[in-house]
């Protein structure tokens, strides 16, 4: 197992709740006025890695996201940055918390000032960060425009005068002006075209190793978090079902909501429904529905059991590949993984 | 009889900034029964020639300078706005990019369903009676694999997810029984799961009601799942047309070999995506000769001279000087 000093961020049981505000959401939880967008979910990022989030909409990835740079506070549960566990009440905390942990939002427009030009929007990191002194902005804003990929002659143009992609960029160079240890990608490039986001993967791969940074990166297309991600964990309406290296969890998927969720991936495949017989199982398309107690997947699941009715913790099946679901706790066997693994 | 000839289309966009030429030469022809895939990067004017064959391009800005559109034997281009009006609906149809858009906030969706089946009603002089039409709204959307169809009736818009939303717009142009569709970006901003589930309907409709279907998406991946044949489109031109699987193994432009590079592949140890430099084209600043060749890796002087047309090669038609 690897030491403490080498994990960047630990996220033990985090829940964030939200007041519900229409009846739909009320049946999510089972108090009638709250419900868990997050609910206790727990995984760490270690230095280098590329943490990966994958799930559905709704299923807590952005607010997990907003959580950790302090925009969201907590329900319960703990964050700790470099081992020191973050009081999301404290100013300072929460400066330090921002200090090493940036974040690119996913839509670009919507997150940059039109009335601003780049120059102004990278450099208000800057004057943020209150530790650099203004005669040096323009290097590092010069420096960091070289490195995120952006022209010269953008310094002076507003938003709405670049791509989609140039934008983006412009969001990466402001989250990293200033370095940070930890950078949050939030669908960074769900709104780009194809070719502008293999581009922008790419250079994501490229600061990743000149800059020294570790990703948390969250998306809802598995072929991007497999080209980017060395650890992943699915969600499902806030659960974290499963976690895992991304090549064992994408090869070897165990929880039943990933191996659906997986199924689904398009492939580049000519036709390939047309050869199929149509396979219209109206159970499969229609829009998933957690379950209120016990196992959260347990309404749509094909392999629940009578065990289902209890909640399933995450178990480590094998090393660092942990799997929320009873299928598998027989394998874990009496390895004295705590306290909630009863006799089957 | 083709269902749907477009010969040398070319529309250009005026404003006081100048005219932009968004659709130049462009032919596009559906068969019966087909389901065809428009595929490019923004600005390359797919949604223009969705809008331009059904003429629902507003003129200003836009300006149709020739060309021909033929559907069902009928030339769409000479058409006055009373013909257009039968056309649309139970000829051609649309369902468009944002569904939250689409559909009338205001409105439920029973409602807004309701109002496509009057138009059909309408045109051909049928009456239906109020449970008549609930019973076939609920068959539709039952087709659509919506769950609790009579509880969506009653919904508004807002109150509906991204994928259920979608499903009630494809809904509003299904119920109307069209000869061809025209389906937008169906599955852009749904996540990979329901997008999935939105095709496999699709696909579904066009095989039990034989309605003929044009996609227009971004994504080649999407485009490969049900597309029986594929454009390629590059800044308002056709850059080449073939069957998808053709498209997908073996590429004959350097710009439909870009698309399926760019897509990700691998582990986050495997090499960079081999995609170049480059952004798509200002459409008011195009370069000279072919309009890819900044971003080409196999650009000659030819390529920045002169452009290429469109010319066949095999079974697949092509704009590349490569293949001259």
């Amino acid at each position: 197992m690897s030491s403490v000093s080498d994990v960047l961020v630990d996220v033990e049981e985090l829940t964030v709740r939200f007041r519900a505000k229409n009846a739909q959401i009320n049946l999510f939880s089972k108090s009638a006025r709250w419900f868990n967008a997050v609910d206790s979910v727990s995984f760490s990022i270690k230095k280098g890695d590329t943490f990966g989030l994958v799930g559905e909409t709704g299923s807590g990835k952005s607010t997990i996201a907003k959580t950790l740079v302090g925009i969201y506070r907590p329900s319960s549960g703990r964050v700790k940055l470099f081992g020191k566990e973050i009081n999301f009440e404290k100013a300072a905390d929460l400066a330090y918390l921002r200090k090493n942990v940036g974040i690119v939002f996913q839509d670009p427009v919507g997150s940059l000032n039109p009335r601003l030009t780049v120059r102004e929007i990278i450099s208000e990191a800057l004057i943020a960060s209150k530790s650099v002194p203004e005669s040096s902005y323009d290097s590092k804003i010069s420096k960091i425009m070289e490195l995120v990929g952006l022209r010269r002659s953008a310094l002076t143009m507003h938003p709405r005068e670049l791509s989609g992609g140039e934008k983006q960029r412009v969001s990466l160079a402001r989250a990293l002006v200033v370095p940070k240890k930890l950078l949050i990608l939030d669908e960074p490039t769900s709104s780009l075209d194809m070719t502008i986001q293999a581009q922008v993967l790419n250079t994501l791969r490229r600061l990743k190793a000149e800059l020294d940074l570790s990703f948390l990166f969250i998306t809802h297309d598995i072929n991007v978090i497999r080209y980017m991600s060395t650890r992943l964990g699915v969600l499902f309406y806030g659960k974290l079902v499963e976690v895992g290296s991304t090549y064992e969890v994408l090869s070897q998927p165990k929880h039943p909501y990933t191996i659906e969720l997986l199924s689904n991936v398009p492939q580049i495949a000519a036709k390939e429904m047309v050869n199929q017989p149509s396979q219209l199982d109206s159970n499969v398309l229609m829009e998933h529905q957690p379950s209120l107690e016990g196992c959260i997947y347990r309404n749509v699941c094909p392999k629940a059991f009578e065990k289902c009715i209890e909640s399933p913790a995450l178990y480590e099946i094998s090393q660092g590949h942990e799997v929320a679901c009873f299928l598998y706790h027989n394998e874990v066997g009496n390895k004295g993984m705590g306290e909630t693994i009863t006799q089957l | 009889m083709k269902l749907l000839d477009v010969k040398d289309l070319n529309v250009d966009f005026v404003s006081t900034e100048g005219r932009v030429h968004v659709l130049n030469e462009v032919c596009f022809e559906v068969e019966r029964g087909e389901i065809v895939g428009i595929v490019g990067e923004s600005g390359s004017g797919k949604t223009t020639l969705g809008l331009a064959v059904l003429r629902l391009l507003d003129s200003p800005p836009a300006q149709i300078l020739g060309g021909s559109i033929i559907f069902d034997g009928q030339d769409v281009m000479k058409m006055d706005p009373k013909e257009l009006w039968h056309l649309r609906g139970t000829g051609m149809n649309m369902v468009f990019q944002e569904s939250l858009l689409a559909l009338n906030p205001v409105y439920r969706v029973e409602s807004q369903i309701n109002e496509s089946i009057d138009s059909v009603c309408k045109s051909t002089k049928v009456t239906m009676t109020k449970n008549e039409r609930r019973e076939k709204i609920l068959r539709i959307l039952k087709e659509l694999c919506l769950d609790r169809p009579d509880q969506v009736l009653k919904k508004y818009p807002h109150e509906l997810s991204g994928g259920m939303r979608q499903r009630v717009s494809i809904a509003m142009s299904i119920i109307q029984m069209p000869k061809l569709l025209f389906l937008d970006e169906p599955t852009t901003g749904l996540d990979a799961y329901v997008q999935n589930r939105i095709l496999k309907i699709i696909k579904n409709l066009n095989r039990e009601f034989g309605i003929s279907m044009v996609l227009i998406t971004h994504d080649l991946t999407v485009a490969s799942q049900i597309c029986d044949r594929i454009y390629v489109m590059y800044a308002g031109r056709v850059a080449e047309v073939g069957k998808s699987e053709k498209i997908l193994e073996k590429p004959l432009h350097p710009y439909s070999e870009t698309l399926l590079k760019a897509l990700p592949k691998g582990y986050s140890d495997s090499p960079l995506l081999p995609v170049p430099q480059g952004e798509p084209p200002d459409m008011k600043n195009l370069p000279s000769g072919c309009k890819f060749n900044p971003r080409c890796v196999y650009a000659m002087d030819l390529c920045r001279k002169k452009e290429p047309k469109l010319m066949q090669v095999g079974e697949e038609l092509v704009a590349c000087w490569k293949y001259s």
